[in-house]
């Protein structure tokens, strides 16, 4: 149990005040108050709800269940329970209880409330979560994110067995569907900014590098507002350059071997080929069997 | 899992290596008292300023944005002194010009966590109130004049001790009394007047939470329940006020813990109040039925046989009971659950449903949710229906009665006697009992009040049952808080009555007008106090202290007197008393002084520092050690941080063994009460409970024998919860000896055709009892205190809309204040707050004083009094900008000066609720105006008196009282025997 790694790890994506000292022990370069709220307030959001709401925004039914988990744990939820400083948190305060617990059974029970959560809570959403901060080039924060992700995997192969066996996570059972060649421009938007609808994390720093890789002019706005700007000016070449995204997020995911990252490999993988169909036909100018080929 | 790539060393270690780093890098900060986790953390769930910060803490200025004004504070923790519940404060002191710019919450403190409700940080208002008092002053004119003269603390001194030592040495003990508002401390002024062999202490609690008291302390022994809210399943509360007034904020922080944990909320309060908007189940009862409801669900739970029949088996004094009452049955405990299905019969839910006014439906859910909650039931009733009723005190007897049932006494989740949850640390110098008996406050008429018959002192006074040389007010203003003030201000006018009259007092306020001395003390950041109070299950002590003392000697300086810090000569009550005493007897030769001597020092004064130092190092267990580990000495350590948590999870005291050494020469009653020969062991916490007699040859009731084995009970006659009341059937009132229901004075029956019931136990929890009008930012939230009046009763009365003025009639004269037509309030009820209507007579030359209260005209006629308001509040310069920016002008009605004394005859107790008749005001009615006939007061205090059964016709043992009974002050044993004129009429 390596529950104080997992405060300290807690505590960098809190707030930049708990990022420096956590940082530094850990021997991670402390992360300029800039860079952390660029990570963590403007491109990746460390909230459960986000990647697992059927909206991709804050709340909602997403968030409301992790606080169902902490209800059913008897404690009060947090403000933001899905946050995952508090994930982390709670999983943290989990591995000190059963660590602590005299009776066996008491052990056993924390212990499963502790598994629960990983899988259902945790791995769930984090690894997709984690890479998309990899790749932001903030290198302290890089290094968080490959940390937390090792830790997560390593908490996740210790109790490998019934994990693994587990069914999938409520919340990628009950997810809302897939990105549909079907959908119209509204619909696509909606479901490109809901990494469990498209299977990809699609930050602010992607969008900037996919109007440069499309050759179209980045508006600046929330990520839907600039995303339809972007198909709107070059819809070939902006879907295009997404289904490159949903092939290379199809890789990524792929290279987990749990049932959560095959889920989510193949909802990329989908996500993948509706993308580069709605790509040819715009190429072609052919007729859009939906309703998206006519909005672009 | 592809191997981590990191840039700077992380990835190279292993993760064992890593967690062990950052627990020993955690382990080596918080051994230094600093926090790992600083910030505002999500792994704390809390945002505070870290506290090895506290000594340079720095904020930007919010009044000088946008540009970025760096302020450096010194972070000094003090507690609230504006309810009881001392919730912990931070305030910041400026490090540079050492005034303190805000109060916040301290993280530290174990009952508030960091919390406050707006009393706390408009501690800044009352510190910075331009009205405040500043210095000493000594009546210039006759008294009620208004005209002062400033005068040195010397001259003060004393003039005051030289009073104190005539009467003491003329063994006129029973002139002096102290009488004492807001207490927020524990036990210092009992002592001091311990000290000086005086039985003078007078407490506010009749009229406030006796009646709440009588009914627990009946039950266990400790007259306070400690509800642990934050476990429960169900959260049963009678009334609002604990919740959404008093101690509101720790306990609503518990109570929303509990909600968020899926707890049911059920009150019962006529009046919609914030807590009931909370609730799952709200009942709006008739006033005064509480009780009713409450053993209808105890009837639910015994024929449902759904209580917990081991706990009654074990725990309950039932074979005491099955002897005395039912000799006709088998002395068996299957005899006694068929005896009390019988006894509690009658309560249905329709009975209920007649007497309360709700569906007997939802009183049966309720009654079901309630017998579900099984050991987890936790519930509190402190005034309101218990202070407002005659027989108040039968509402918080029933309530305990259901966690009786329930076996949800000192369990998680349950209701713990209050004594459970409570530390009150040994002090350095414990003086004896007084040899005497002040009949003035525990009159032979109540020999089971709760408390003294404060409220009343001025009929006791007018029937020349004593006088008083000196009467000390501390923090208290009686005119304005009792019923009958205007009783008060014509006894405190008269100098043959009370001879000399001194307000301790922070503020100005209306019995203060009517003193001889006005003596200001300091405000919560200005004091020394130590307290400790029920808020979940654990024990702790805070530490209220002059912040900027704190400051300074943080900084280096040596304080000895907080007047060197304080505001003007604002003193702190502790030295003044030490300085009192010493000046009353300064040779030593009546034996006070050396209850306020130094032991380090023999022969000089005690010091505040030495006087809690002592404490700290000696009687808080775990604090010496936990100081060390910072490398601070214990006083240090409270100066610091303010509140130290003793321990938690006190659990069912009662069922421990009672240790071998405390056994010896034994001896057994009948119903299992053990009694022993050996002396009891020292305890370092002093907490107040009921003190059992001893056995006819002196062994201390020591425990009860259940099971064959001895365990320590409850602090009663019989060592266990007693269902039926020795007591009570022993000193005249076998007919209440159970849990049971007494019709209030205001039943409906009771109402002649066209009264209502008028409501005024109830405030807002923005409202500090009688020190609002000091504080800019809760007068500004609410400064009036309009009369509820459900919609349909204003069209019956004629009253159009809100804000029209009505007239409410008591039994001794009228009010007049503005309508609000809310459906917040039950038919045939009106409510009305209390904490409003401030008032100064006009002609005064008080200054800015009390500008924050209407001016009055206040005269005395042929048919009594007739108070008129001739100003409002108005804008007004002075050193504080915002008083030129008062924009409100009605500051409420004072109505409690039109209500008689009603004395419950058993607690004591001061029945608020009023049988009132409601009626649009006439042409000549302005807001505010009273009229009030004191010769009809004393007709209603004397048909009140007459339904007493007086200690001198009903004492078992020639005694005034039951000696087990708390009480604030206890006099030597001897002091309690009647005096043989006064046995064979009391009255």
């Amino acid at each position: 149990m390596s529950s104080e790694l997992v405060r300290a790890l807690a505590a960098i994506c809190d707030a930049p005040a708990a990022a420096q000292a956590a940082a530094g022990v850990l021997g991670l370069r402390p992360p300029e108050a800039a860079e952390h709220t660029e990570v963590f307030v403007m491109n990746c959001p460390p909230y459960a709800a986000v990647h697992l709401g059927g909206e991709g925004g804050l709340g909602g039914e997403a968030a409301d269940r992790v606080a169902g988990f902490w209800r059913a744990l008897g404690l009060v939820p947090p403000a933001e329970p899905d946050h995952l400083s508090s994930l982390l948190a709670l999983y943290a305060e989990l591995c000190d209880a059963a660590h602590g617990a005299r009776r066996p059974a008491v052990k056993a029970a924390v212990d499963r409330a502790r598994q629960v959560l990983l899988w259902e809570h945790l791995w769930s959403w984090a690894p997709g979560y984690l890479g998309a901060v990899r790749e932001l080039a903030t290198p302290s924060l890089a290094a968080w994110a490959v940390l937390t992700r090792r830790l997560l995997a390593a908490e996740l192969m210790q109790s490998a067995g019934p994990a693994y066996q587990a069914p999938l996570p409520l919340a990628l059972r009950q997810a809302a569907g897939c990105l549909s060649t079907d959908d119209d421009l509204d619909g696509l938007l909606d479901a490109l900014v809901a990494p469990v609808r498209s299977g990809i994390v699609l930050t602010r720093h992607r969008l900037t590098i996919g109007s440069r890789a499309a050759e179209v002019g980045h508006r600046i706005g929330e990520r839907r507002f600039a995303l339809r700007a972007m198909l709107e000016q070059s819809p070939a070449a902006t879907l295009r350059w997404l289904a490159g995204e949903a092939g290379r997020w199809y890789r990524r995911h792929a290279a987990g071997e749990d049932a959560c990252s095959r889920w989510w490999a193949q909802r990329a993988r989908t996500t993948h080929g509706a993308l580069a169909e709605l790509a040819a036909q715009a190429a072609d100018g052919a007729p859009a069997r939906g309703s998206v080929g006519s909005g672009l | 899992m592809s191997p981590p790539t990191s840039p700077n060393g992380a990835g190279s270690d292993s993760l064992e290596v890593l967690n062990a780093r950052v627990s020993a890098a955690r382990a080596e900060v918080e051994a230094r008292g600093e926090t790992f986790y600083q910030g505002a953390s999500r792994v704390h769930l809390a945002a505070f300023p870290p506290k090895e910060r506290w000594d340079d803490w720095v904020e930007l200025s919010s009044r000088a944005w946008p540009a970025r004004q760096p302020g450096h504070y010194m972070l000094v923790p003090t507690t609230c002194f504006n309810c009881e519940s001392a919730c912990g404060l931070l305030a910041y002191v400026d490090r540079e010009t050492l005034a303190v710019r805000k109060f916040e919450g301290n993280p530290e403190h174990p009952g508030s966590r960091g919390r406050n409700c707006a009393k706390g940080p408009s501690t800044l208002n009352q510190v910075t109130d331009p009205d405040r008092i500043l210095y000493p002053l000594k009546r210039a004119g006759a008294r009620g004049e208004g005209r002062w003269e400033r005068i040195t603390w010397d001259e003060a001194l004393d003039a005051i001790a030289a009073r104190l030592r005539a009467a003491l040495s003329e063994e006129r003990h029973n002139e002096i009394m102290v009488h004492i508002g807001r207490p927020g401390e524990d036990g210092y002024t009992e002592r001091v007047l311990a000290s000086w062999g005086v039985d003078g202490h007078n407490s506010h609690t009749n009229v406030c939470s006796s009646g709440g008291r009588a009914g627990f302390q009946f039950w266990t022994g400790i007259d306070r329940p400690s509800p642990d809210h934050a476990n429960a399943k169900v959260i049963y509360l009678i009334s609002s006020h604990l919740e959404a007034g008093h101690y509101f904020n720790p306990h609503a922080q518990r109570i929303t813990e509990g909600r968020a944990r899926g707890a049911k909320v059920i009150v019962l309060d006529t009046r919609l109040s914030n807590t009931a908007t909370h609730a799952d189940y709200w009942l709006s009862p008739q006033p005064g039925s509480e009780a009713a409801i409450n053993l209808a669900v105890a009837n639910h739970i015994i024929r449902t046989r759904r209580y917990h029949r081991d706990f009654i088996r074990r725990w309950w004094n039932w074979q005491e009971y099955m002897a005395n009452c039912r000799p006709d049955l088998p002395p068996t405990f299957e005899a006694f659950e068929e005896a009390l299905a019988e006894c509690y019969a009658e309560y249905t839910f329709e009975f209920a449903a007649a007497e309360s006014g709700i569906d007997a439906g939802v009183i049966a859910e309720v009654a079901e949710v309630v017998a579900g909650a099984g050991t987890r039931f936790s519930c509190h009733s402190w005034r309101s229906a218990a202070a407002s009723n005659l027989g108040g005190w039968q509402v918080s007897r029933t309530l305990f009665f259901i966690a009786g049932l329930l076996g949800a006494v000192a369990t998680e989740g349950g209701t713990f006697p209050n004594a459970y949850n409570k530390f009150v640390p040994r002090p350095i110098h414990v003086p004896p009992h007084p040899k005497v008996w002040q009949e003035l406050a525990w009159p032979m008429e109540y020999p089971l009040s709760q408390n003294e018959m404060s409220f009343l002192l001025p009929h006791f006074l007018k029937d020349g049952r004593g006088r008083l040389d000196t009467y000390f007010i501390r923090v208290y203003n009686p005119v304005w808080t009792n019923p009958d003030g205007l009783s008060w201000m014509e006894v405190l006018s008269d100098e043959d009555k009370v001879g000399c009259f001194v307000a301790l007092t922070p503020t100005w306020n209306e019995s203060a007008y009517f003193a001889d001395y006005v003596l200001p003390m300091g405000h919560a950041s200005e004091r020394h106090d130590t307290h400790s109070y029920e808020q979940y299950d654990g024990q702790w002590v805070g530490f209220r202290q002059p912040v900027v003392r704190a400051a300074r000697e943080r900084m280096g300086e040596r304080v000895t007197d907080s007047r060197q810090v304080n505001p003007g000569e604002v003193w702190e009550e502790n030295e003044w008393w030490i300085e009192l005493s010493w000046r009353i007897d300064p040779d030593g030769s009546l034996g006070i002084r050396q209850y306020h001597e130094s032991r380090a020092r023999p022969g000089e004064k005690l010091t505040v520092d030495e006087y809690y130092a002592w404490m700290f190092e000696n009687s808080v267990p775990g604090l010496p050690e936990r100081a060390a580990a910072e490398d601070l000495t214990p006083l240090e350590w409270m100066r610091r941080y303010g509140a130290f948590e003793i321990s938690r999870g006190q659990g069912a005291v009662f069922e421990a063994e009672v240790p071998a050494d405390e056994l010896d020469d034994l001896r057994v009653g009948p119903f299992g009460r053990v009694y022993s020969a050996a002396q009891k062991p020292s305890d370092p916490n002093i907490v107040p409970m009921g003190a059992p007699a001893p056995d006819e040859e002196g062994r201390r009731a020591v425990g009860v024998e259940v099971e064959g084995t001895i365990r320590r009970g409850f602090p009663t006659p019989s060592g266990r919860l007693e269902f039926w009341s020795s007591t009570l059937a022993a000193w005249g009132w076998p007919e209440h000896a159970l849990p049971g229901y007494i019709r209030s004075h205001v039943h409906p029956a009771a109402l002649e055709p066209g009264q209502m019931v008028l409501l005024s136990t109830f405030r807002l929890p923005t409202q500090i009892h009688t020190r609002s009008a000091n504080s800019k930012w809760l007068d500004e939230l609410s400064h009036t205190n309009p009369v509820w009046i459900h919609p349909t009763d204003a069209a019956r009365l004629g009253i159009d809309r809100t804000g029209e003025l009505v007239r409410v009639e008591t039994e001794i004269g009228y009010f007049v204040a503005r309508a609000w037509i809310t459906e917040g309030i039950r038919p045939g009820v009106v409510a009305c707050s209390h904490h409003m209507g401030r008032w100064k007579l006009a002609g005064g030359s008080g200054g800015g004083a009390g500008a924050m209260m209407a001016t009055v005209d206040l005269s005395r006629g042929d048919n009594g009094w007739e108070m008129r308001r001739v100003a409002p509040v108005v804008p007004y310069s002075s050193s504080d900008p915002d008083t030129a920016r008062i924009w409100w002008s009605d500051t409420g009605v004072h109505q409690n000066l039109t209500f008689p004394v009603h004395p419950d005859p058993i607690s004591g107790m001061h029945c608020w609720h009023q049988a009132v008749r409601v009626s649009p005001a006439t042409s000549g009615d302005a807001a505010g105006d009273i009229a009030v006939d004191t010769a009809k007061a004393r007709e209603v205090y004397r048909r009140w008196l007459a339904e007493t059964r007086p200690a001198g016709q009903v004492s078992p043992d020639a005694t005034r009282r039951p000696s087990w009974l708390m009480r604030p002050l206890r006099p030597a044993p001897e002091a309690f025997g009647i005096p043989a004129e006064q046995t064979i009429s009391a009255r």
